[in-house]
């Protein structure tokens, strides 16, 4: 009896277990099957602080301004408005037609469910919205001090019980239902990069007040997908937008982005629905990969040598059709000094924890020497980085660094304290802890390793409580300031400076620099500036890093990118090619 | 009287002959010697002081030029395993006597003064067990901060309730018995009673105890480890094993092996240890 027992309890698990495994996707149907790899805050473009909610929110919301997604270097283009801005001589005020005949996505919060159209006063309360200081809006920076009159609103509302929308701002001003204008405080040509960011996109005020707290999960906007409700959970839906627009597939392209342009003219978005899986754990999103139920994803780094030889796929893995995409990225890792101790003040005692670095090994080790060793903070796409420069100060360089120890007053390490280097707490930091730690024993300098989560590590910054820290930035646009201004004093924390390093004459320089319009003056500026914080060795900076994607051969028109928050629209699912390949699974 | 004391000190030498006597838990024995004893060692830089040496490739496997191999900053594992009984052994001894301090302190007071002050100690670790554990640990470990101290402590804080029971569950026992009458007889103090006459007869328990508690705070700093809230800047077999989470991806398994196996060999020699000890010290068991 209990053999029978046994054998059916045996016989019903293989049933499950082999129905599990090979579930059949359903290969007609036009899916893109993302990952996340960090949970989603919610929806609300004035929150949207990280990377990952950008990319989510992107979907559903839009901006005046978007990025060429087929050119290189960025470029930015009109998306919900019309045509690029009418920009004053001064520099000062900026005039944009809005696209006519485009709608919200229809919602139980408009009249009889129906998306009414979007106009030029939906943009200004929707930067109100973000300058309101009730809702503490995490984007207020972008445009923090920027438009005139707009400060001076925040100020005056933060008194009252409910803020006054009402009431004008000289900053911004809807002239009739399809222009929009600008003014400035003062010159500020990076502003445009502002409009293409999540923080400025468009939301309606009927559902802003229907939903209240709640509009976080209840996404209406107007780009291409829908997501009738946000619950936290590991899987995203979103499916095509029936309102959406005619937005067509671009038809130009750069060089390196010409055999993208099978889809050109075609309309917007390319695919029925997205799902989008949130997975923190590298591991279980790459073995999805393989098995072809993601349609793309980056190599977690100890999975490298398995994938990849020679920059080139290894041949199982070409044989089922992946396709390596390797890009740059926007950024920079650099170890910070915190300026607030006196000891930092000392410029030989950087320069020699510089020189006695070994970024090399560090790359071999971390990055499977895939990535750029930075020689200055501005990375290498962006104007302002100086091809071929070679930072003087830059490991390893053992017995410079010693002497350069000596001359900073502390031979061999002698009389420096033992200095805290602050991290999170995630294995990969900790272990690059233990490499600088080793690092500077090699000189006499000791450290103390110091890991937190996430969240109270950038509290911990923000509270000027480091003493040296690890971290890494990414651009929000491709324009040197926006690395620059991480040493510029007045972003001193809680702000972006970090380091609150506070120089007169960076800042006065920089100040000189940003307002300037992009010319080989200004280019000229950016690069004198980013050389001076290279050797002032203001921080130690580690590398521009590069992303290795791994694609399946039938998803089109993919390419990696750092700016596209929005890309999803333009990706592409071959179907005919997936139900072949799935064969090889 | 004192032939109560005389009576404890053969128990215990009895109990160590018995302990010797017996081939498994005298191998025991003498394996949690030679731990105590490398770390001792190594505590004195005489053993394993090159821990944080690189002696050659990222990731070599095990071989003629490293026993167990190298991690990713090509140390060699086997003198970062050795160098990690030194923070093992700490964890263990200094977390059973946190432990036992509090526990026996509490229980000793519970049950010997009874009443509201019994009341409110046993309302306290009643309380205090029904936390789950691990998230008191994590808790403590956020508020101290990170480091050695903190796992100490945070340890030590949750791993005394236990012993606190039995503690005050004994000396209930104890207060009624005719000695502790006697001493009552000829005036001693609170004091007294309780560390002069109770405490060596509730020793064996705490000795039990201890073996215990060393064994769970061994494996708790490994999960507190992995969770990233363990010690840091010196080897333990829980970064160890939080080191190899992502390096099982390409194949190196000798770093996990290395520490589980240390880990293993010290827990598996404790319980024998303590079960021996438990047999020959418990009173109620002698003679089965």
């Amino acid at each position: 009896m209990r053999n029978i027992f046994t054998t059916v309890v045996l016989l019903l698990s293989a049933v499950l277990l082999s129905s599990g495994c090979t579930k059949k996707q359903d290969v007609n149907e036009k899916v893109l099957n993302l990952v996340s790899p960090a949970e989603i805050k919610g929806y609300d473009p004035i929150q949207a602080d990280d990377l990952y909610s950008g990319r989510e929110i992107s979907k559903i919301y839009e901006g005046l301004l978007q990025y060429h997604w087929l050119k290189m270097p960025y470029e930015l283009v009109p998306n919900l408005a019309e045509s690029m801005p009418e920009i004053s001589k001064d520099g000062i005020t900026y005039t944009f037609k809005i696209r006519k005949g485009v709608k919200f996505q229809d919602d139980a919060a408009f009249p009889g469910g129906k998306g009414r159209e979007m106009t030029a006063q939906d943009f200004v309360y929707s930067i109100k919205r973000l300058a309101d200081s009730k809702n503490q809006a995490t984007g207020w920076w972008v445009l923090d001090g920027k438009l005139a009159g707009l400060n001076e609103w925040r100020e005056k509302n933060a008194k009252l019980p409910a803020s006054n929308y009402d009431e004008e701002v000289e900053g911004i001003k809807a002239l009739d239902n399809y222009t929009l204008q600008f003014k400035l405080a003062k010159k500020f040509p990076q502003f445009m990069y502002s409009l293409a960011m999540p923080f400025t996109y468009v939301v309606a005020k009927e559902v802003v007040e229907k939903y209240g707290k709640e509009f976080i999960n209840h996404p209406v906007g107007t780009g291409p997908y829908v997501l009738p409700i946000f619950d936290q959970g590991k899987k995203i839906t979103y499916t095509k937008n029936p309102t959406f627009r005619e937005k067509l597939y671009p038809s130009d392209a750069s060089p390196e982005f010409k055999n993208l342009l099978a889809d050109a003219g075609k309309k917007l978005p390319l695919v029925d629905k997205v799902v989008v899986h949130v997975m923190k754990e590298t591991q279980p999103a790459w073995l999805k990969l393989n098995k072809g139920e993601i349609d793309y994803y980056s190599v977690p780094k100890d999975n490298f040598a398995s994938a990849i030889k020679d920059n080139k796929l290894t041949p199982d893995l070409a044989k089922k059709g992946f396709i390596l995409e390797i890009a740059p990225a926007l950024d920079v890792t650099y170890t910070a000094f915190n300026f607030e101790n006196k000891l930092f003040h000392n410029k030989k005692l950087r320069q020699a924890m510089y020189l006695a670095f070994d970024e090399k090994k560090s790359n071999e080790l971390f990055y499977n020497n895939t990535a750029f060793p930075a020689q200055s903070i501005i990375p290498p796409g962006i104007a302002g980085n100086i091809k071929d420069y070679l930072n003087p100060y830059k490991g390893l360089k053992l017995e410079e660094a010693k002497k350069m120890l000596a001359e900073a007053g502390y031979p061999e390490g002698k009389g420096l304290p033992e200095l805290k280097y602050d991290i999170p707490d995630s294995t990969v930091s900790r272990q690059s802890g233990e490499f600088f730690q080793q690092q500077m024993a090699q000189i006499g300098v000791k450290i103390k390793i110091v890991t937190s989560p996430w969240p109270e590590f950038q509290a911990k910054v923000k509270k000027k409580a480091v003493e040296i820290y690890g971290l890494a930035w990414g651009a929000d646009y491709p324009d040197a300031e926006n690395f620059l201004q991480l040493f510029y004093g007045p972003n001193k924390s809680p702000g972006a400076n970090g380091s609150n390093y506070d120089n007169p004459e960076f800042n006065k320089q920089f100040e000189d620099a940003v307002v300037m319009q992009d010319s080989p003056e200004r280019t000229a500026k950016y690069e004198k500036l980013n050389k001076f914080l290279a050797e002032e060795v203001v921080a130690m900076f580690g590398v521009h890093r590069q992303s290795y994607i791994l694609e399946h051969g039938w998803l089109r028109n993919y390419h990696p990118t750092d700016l596209h928050h929005d890309a999803v629209q333009y990706l592409n699912i071959d179907t005919a090619k997936k139900a072949e390949l799935l064969k090889n699974f | 009287m004192s032939t109560e004391v005389k009576k404890s000190n053969s128990l215990l030498k009895a109990a160590l002959l018995k302990i010797v006597s017996e081939k498994v838990s005298l191998i025991a024995l003498i394996i949690v010697a030679i731990y105590f004893g490398t770390a001792l060692l190594t505590s004195l830089n005489l053993v394993a002081s090159t821990w944080n040496t690189s002696i050659g490739a990222s990731y070599l496997a095990p071989g003629a030029d490293a026993l167990f191999g190298t991690d990713i900053f090509g140390r060699s594992v086997a003198t970062r395993v050795i160098k990690a009984t030194e923070t093992a052994v700490a964890i263990g001894v200094v977390v059973s006597i946190i432990a036992i301090v509090i526990g026996t302190t509490l229980g000793m007071l519970a049950g010997y003064f009874g009443g509201i002050i019994d009341e409110i100690i046993v309302w306290f670790y009643t309380t205090f067990s029904s936390i789950p554990s691990i998230m008191l640990l994590v808790a403590i470990a956020f508020i101290l901060g990170k480091g050695t101290t903190t796992v100490f402590l945070s340890l030590g804080l949750t791993s005394w309730v236990g012993l606190c029971r039995i503690v005050r569950a004994e000396v209930m026992k104890h207060k009624e018995r005719e000695y502790i009458a006697a001493a009552n007889a000829i005036g001693a103090t609170h004091s007294r009673k309780l560390i002069k006459h109770i405490l060596p007869n509730i020793s064996h328990l705490l000795i039990i105890n201890f073996t215990q508690t060393f064994d769970s705070a061994v494996k708790a700093e490994v999960v507190l480890s992995f969770l990233g809230l363990g010690v840091v800047g010196r080897p333990s077999w829980g970064t160890m094993i939080d080191d190899s989470k992502l390096e099982l991806a390409r194949g190196v398994w000798w770093q996990l092996a290395a520490a589980t196996l240390a880990m293993f060999v010290i827990v598996l020699a404790f319980n024998i240890l303590g079960d021996a000890l438990r047999d020959a010290l418990d009173p109620k068991l002698k003679g089965k």
